[in-house]
C-alpha cells in the first residue's frame, strides 16, 4: 500500500465511490450521530421544508470523506479539517470522494478534499491537513 | 456567552457504531490491540465523531439550539464545518465541550450564526475546536 509520504504535489490519494444513498444509511447515521432532523429520513417532513425529498446531513458526507484517509492513520494524524457544503446530497446520487496534494511541507500535507455526486456537482470542498 | 454541553463518556461501542454506520472499515475504530499496534494508547474516535459529543450529552445541541440560540434546529443548514485536532479523543475520555456564538450577522435575507465549539478532556486539555457556520432558514407554510 502506498504511504501518504510517498505522494507528490499535485498527486490523487485513490478515489472512493460510494454506493447509492439509502434511507437506511442516512437511518443509521441519524442513531450514531444523534442528528435527528426529520430531513433526513421522513419525506413529508423533507417537503414541508420545501425540498424534493429526503436529503443527507452534511456530516454524513464530511464524515464519510474522511474515509479516504482512514488507511494512512498508522503514518500520522489529521491536523486540521475544513469543508464548505456545496450541494444537497439526495437518496439514489452515487458520491465519489476526492483527495489532492496541494502542498507538502515538511511534516505536513496539505490537501483539497471534495465529494462530487454522480452530475460531477460538488457537494463539499475544502482542505484537509495531515500531520506525519 | 457561552453554553456548556454535558461532560459525555466517550464509550468504545458508540465509536464503533459511528464508524459503522459511516462504513469506515479500519478496524482501528473497533479494535483496542490494532489501535494500540497503530500507535494509539487506545481507540481513537473518527475525524468527525465531535457532531456525536455535540447532539448525544445530556445538554446537548438540541438545548443549545432552544433555549440559548432561541432558534428551532430543523430550520437549518448547515453551511461549512471545520475541526482544529490537538489531541486524539480516544474511548474511555470524558469530553466537555464548550460552545459559543462567535459571530451573527444577517445577509441576502438570511441569518448566519458562527458557532465555535471547544473539546476538552478529564484532563482540561483541548482536544478539538470545532467551528460551524449555521443558516437559519424560513419555514414554508
Amino acid at each position: 500500500m502506498n504511504r501518504i509520504t510517498d505522494f507528490q504535489e499535485g498527486d490523487s490519494l485513490p478515489p472512493i465511490q460510494l454506493a447509492p444513498v439509502t434511507r437506511l444509511d442516512l437511518i443509521k447515521y441519524a442513531g450514531a450521530s444523534g442528528d435527528f432532523n426529520p430531513i433526513h429520513t421522513i419525506d413529508a417532513e423533507a417537503e414541508g421544508a420545501g425540498l424534493p425529498g429526503i436529503i443527507a446531513h452534511g456530516m454524513w458526507t464530511m464524515g464519510n470523506l474522511a474515509k479516504i484517509f482512514t488507511p494512512y492513520l498508522e503514518e500520522g494524524f489529521i491536523q486540521d479539517y475544513a469543508i464548505r457544503f456545496k450541494g444537497m446530497v439526495f437518496l439514489e446520487d452515487v458520491i465519489t470522494l476526492k483527495a489532492t496534494v496541494v502542498e507538502k511541507k515538511q511534516r505536513q500535507v496539505i490537501f483539497q478534499v471534495q465529494a462530487v455526486n454522480q452530475s460531477d456537482k460538488d457537494v463539499l470542498k475544502g482542505d484537509l491537513v495531515f500531520l506525519l | 456567552m457561552v453554553f456548556d454541553y454535558a461532560p459525555f463518556l466517550i464509550e468504545a461501542g458508540k465509536i464503533k457504531e459511528f464508524a459503522k454506520a459511516l462504513q469506515l472499515e479500519n478496524p482501528i475504530y473497533r479494535d483496542e490491540e490494532t489501535a494500540k499496534s497503530a500507535g494509539y494508547r487506545g481507540i481513537p474516535v473518527p475525524p468527525t465523531f465531535m457532531t456525536v459529543i455535540d447532539f448525544w450529552n445530556d445538554r446537548n445541541f438540541y438545548q443549545f439550539f432552544a433555549d440559548f440560540l432561541k432558534l428551532n434546529p430543523n430550520h437549518v443548514l448547515h453551511g461549512e464545518q471545520s475541526y482544529e485536532y490537538h489531541k486524539v479523543i480516544l474511548a474511555g475520555d470524558t469530553i466537555a465541550a464548550q460552545v459559543r456564538v462567535k459571530e451573527q450577522f444577517h445577509k441576502k435575507g438570511k441569518n448566519f450564526f458562527l458557532l465555535e465549539t471547544i473539546y476538552r478532556n478529564q484532563w482540561n486539555e483541548i482536544t478539538a475546536v470545532g467551528r460551524a457556520t449555521i443558516i437559519e432558514i424560513a419555514e414554508v407554510d
